[in-house]
């Protein structure tokens, strides 16, 4: 019995070495390189290649640029998470409510995910022309300089990204309402709740573990957010919309500073992985709390 | 240590030449292909496929193949590093930024082309491009296209008031003040140029400290030497935008979106590349027989007159397993033939300087003989192996000098700190 046991178990070892390895290679091995690379002075233009130890870590720890850059980075994942949130959420349940073109509906809302970033950022670019632009159009032709005002640019770039993210939120909420059983909502009826009481006290409670996988995701995406940036404003004006992805691109691939670089990815991905561990770690709570 | 490691590298370029020398295919011993990696030309037409097919004529067995990058400079620039960096040998000639020769060349990416291009051959070109064809004593790259930055003006509304094109910034200032108050239309800009956060904004920002007198480095290395001139310079680019010469959006502008706006007539004058004027002249264009070209403005009691030049030019990988034929590509590319059939054919700039006066050139470009003028006495941005990372550092703290969150002194003294820190025994 015991031995029958012991041979389950390597067999299990045995069947989940090749995911290890694949893990280890992939996942482990870039990162221990990133941070080795980190520790390290190196500038292949200049055949520099020095340890320095944590040098660059002290150099960002006073550095306004990078405290800019988590700010900028930081509210920006806040902002539109929460942004994302409540509009996706409010889609999904008005989505319920529909009785009609449905299938219209969710087709529209899919629009906007499927297109690929460049090409939103292209549009936006378009829409917040300062002469030609359909939003200043619309305002009544006043030259609103959308992404050329430090307090303007992050604010159009969130909205950008909302209108982009949204809907991947909306669908996975649309998608949790529409398996929750009518004889729930009958129920309800019957004792007497409201719409805002079925919503609160059905819908809501029961579209927590959807959402809070939505948020994880979104969150994630978020802290590491380039593209938008990259297109729309490159960073500007004052580095206003410059996030620590986009200041690791500069100093990585643009002037091929790999350790320095390096050390501001290192700072990325702790950050993301501190926040997953956070979203995991609740999630776990939801898991015993249902069980 | 250093002398050692100097010592290996020597002993490295050395034996590559010689390796180099060897994998050289003699002639005639069966087809050679030659791979040309270039920036998209844009235009209405592109004429370098029929060059290279005219080169091949010339040398039979061999073949060009031309691969285009995308237009974005930034993806170019991280491909040529990313297979340079991992030594690759999959293309053998690259147009290049000027800006990326002295960087390029400083890695060992670059073959040094003194063997078969003497500096006399340089020399019909204009200036401001062989300083960084030839950094440090090689001759790296040679120059193909040119570029030097305009101004643009509205001749009609010049003419009106009895205006001659602005030779100082000042001047130009008090001509927006009174052409727009004569004009009475909410919608007719001052002066545009480019401001968004990016390459343009340092070219526009060195040009506006040239005018003022002011260098970036200096003889001994030191950052900003004229540290008041270079100071006065940026403030003077926030004092248009503050006094409405230039609107606010100039801090989110391009080439492009300056372009359009002016090209709509809705500006009076417009800094921009020589590239524009067939678009203005072209047929349905709003301001088509109304726009001039000038040098742009120097300042009072500042330099004369500082455009910057840009441009490309055409290296050889140093890992091609052909650089007898690589060298010939490029030279025969740059050749006045070669830049005469660009020039005429699309609408591109040769860095010839007697083109500028070709009948056949002109005739397709009627502005080419005052643009001559013009890039006669561009200047080049520093040539430094360290440009980009000069650059990508002073973007921000202009930036936040033309949008008015950090004073000119204070954004140049940012600058500078970062510089000691990023460009430590670097130059």
């Amino acid at each position: 019995m015991t031995a029958r046991r012991l041979d389950d178990a390597r067999v299990g070892r045995l069947l989940l070495a090749p995911a290890l390895v694949a893990l280890a290679v992939l996942a482990a091995w870039p990162g221990l390189w990133v941070l080795w690379l980190s520790l390290q002075r190196r500038i292949p233009v200049f055949g520099i290649e020095r340890f320095v130890g944590p040098a660059h870590y002290a150099f960002l720890a006073a550095d306004p640029r990078f405290w800019n850059a988590l700010q900028v980075t930081l509210i920006f994942t806040f902002v539109s998470v929460a942004l994302e949130f409540l509009l996706g959420l409010g889609v999904a349940l008005a989505l319920q409510g529909q009785r009609r073109g449905r299938r219209l509906a969710v087709a529209l809302l899919l629009l906007p995910w499927a297109l690929p970033s460049v090409v939103t950022g292209r549009m936006f670019e378009w829409l917040y022309h300062p002469s030609a632009g359909l939003l200043n159009v619309v305002l009544g032709g006043e030259a609103i300089n959308w992404l050329g005002e430090p307090a303007l640019a992050l604010p159009a770039l969130i909205v950008a990204d909302v209108w982009r993210t949204m809907p991947f939120v909306a669908l996975l909420c649309y998608a949790r309402v529409l398996t929750i059983p009518s004889e729930i909502y009958e129920a309800a009826r019957v004792d007497g709740a409201g719409a805002l009481a079925t919503v609160r006290d059905v819908t809501l409670p029961l579209l927590r573990r959807v959402l809070l996988i939505a948020l994880l995701f979104r969150t994630l995406d978020a802290l590491r957010a380039f593209d938008l940036m990259f297109v729309l404003t490159g960073g500007g004006p004052a580095n206003t919309t410059e996030t620590l992805t986009v200041y690791a691109y500069r100093s990585l691939f643009q002037t091929l500073q790999l350790g320095f670089g390096a050390a501001i990815g290192v700072v990325v991905g702790a950050l993301v992985m501190f926040v997953a561990w956070g979203y995991l770690r609740a999630m776990a709570h939801e898991e015993e709390a249902a069980a | 240590m250093f002398t050692g490691g100097s010592c290996g590298r020597a002993l490295v370029v050395v034996l590559s030449v010689l390796l180099a020398g060897c994998a050289e295919r003699p002639d005639g011993a069966g087809p050679v292909t030659l791979v040309f990696k270039h920036a998209k030309i844009l235009g209405p037409s592109d004429p370098v496929p029929a060059l290279l097919r005219e080169f091949e004529r010339r040398h039979p067995g061999v073949r060009v193949q031309a691969e285009s990058l995308s237009w974005n400079s930034d993806d170019q620039h991280q491909f040529f590093v990313i297979n340079l960096e991992g030594r690759g040998a999959a293309f053998d000639v690259m147009m290049l930024d000027v800006v990326w020769v002295a960087e390029f060349a400083r890695a060992g990416w670059l073959l040094d082309l003194s063997r078969w291009v003497p500096r006399t051959e340089l020399e019909p070109h204009f200036p401001s491009t062989i300083e960084p064809a030839t950094w440090n004593g090689g001759v790296w790259a040679m120059p193909w296209l040119m570029n030097v930055g305009v101004l643009y003006y509205r001749t009609d509304l010049l003419a009106k008031y009895g205006l001659q094109p602005p030779r100082t910034w000042e001047a130009l200032v008090d001509q927006v003040v009174r052409v727009r108050a004569a004009e009475r239309d909410p919608r007719l800009d001052g002066v545009l140029w480019q401001g968004r956060q990016y390459e343009g904004l340092t070219v526009n920002a060195l040009e506006a400290i040239w005018a003022n007198g002011a260098r970036v480095f200096g003889a001994d290395g030191a950052v900003f030497p004229e540290e008041e001139r270079a100071a006065g310079g940026l403030a003077f680019l926030r004092a248009l935008i503050v006094a409405g010469v230039s609107p606010s959006w100039v801090t989110a502008a391009d080439e492009e979106l300056s372009r359009r706006h002016f090209g709509d007539g809705r500006a009076i004058f417009l800094r921009n590349w020589p590239y524009a004027m067939d678009l203005f002249q072209a047929a349905g264009s709003p301001v088509r027989g109304r726009v001039g070209i000038a040098p742009l403005p120097g300042r009072v009691g500042g330099a004369a007159s500082a455009a910057s030049s840009g441009g490309a030019h055409l290296g050889v990988n140093r890992r091609t397993r052909h650089p007898e034929l690589a060298a010939a590509l490029v030279r025969f590319l740059a050749s006045a033939e070669a830049q005469k059939a660009m020039s005429v054919g699309g609408a591109l700039n040769p860095t010839r300087m007697a083109l500028y006066h070709d009948r056949d050139v002109v005739r397709a470009h009627p502005d080419f003989p005052v643009v001559h003028d013009l890039m006669l006495r561009a200047r080049p941005r520093p040539v430094t192996p360290a440009y980009l990372m000069l650059s990508t550092t002073l973007q921000p703290e202009f930036s936040a000098v033309l949008v008015g969150v950090k004073p000119p002194r204070q954004a140049i003294e940012h600058a500078r700190r970062r510089l000691a820190y990023l460009l430590e025994g670097l130059r």
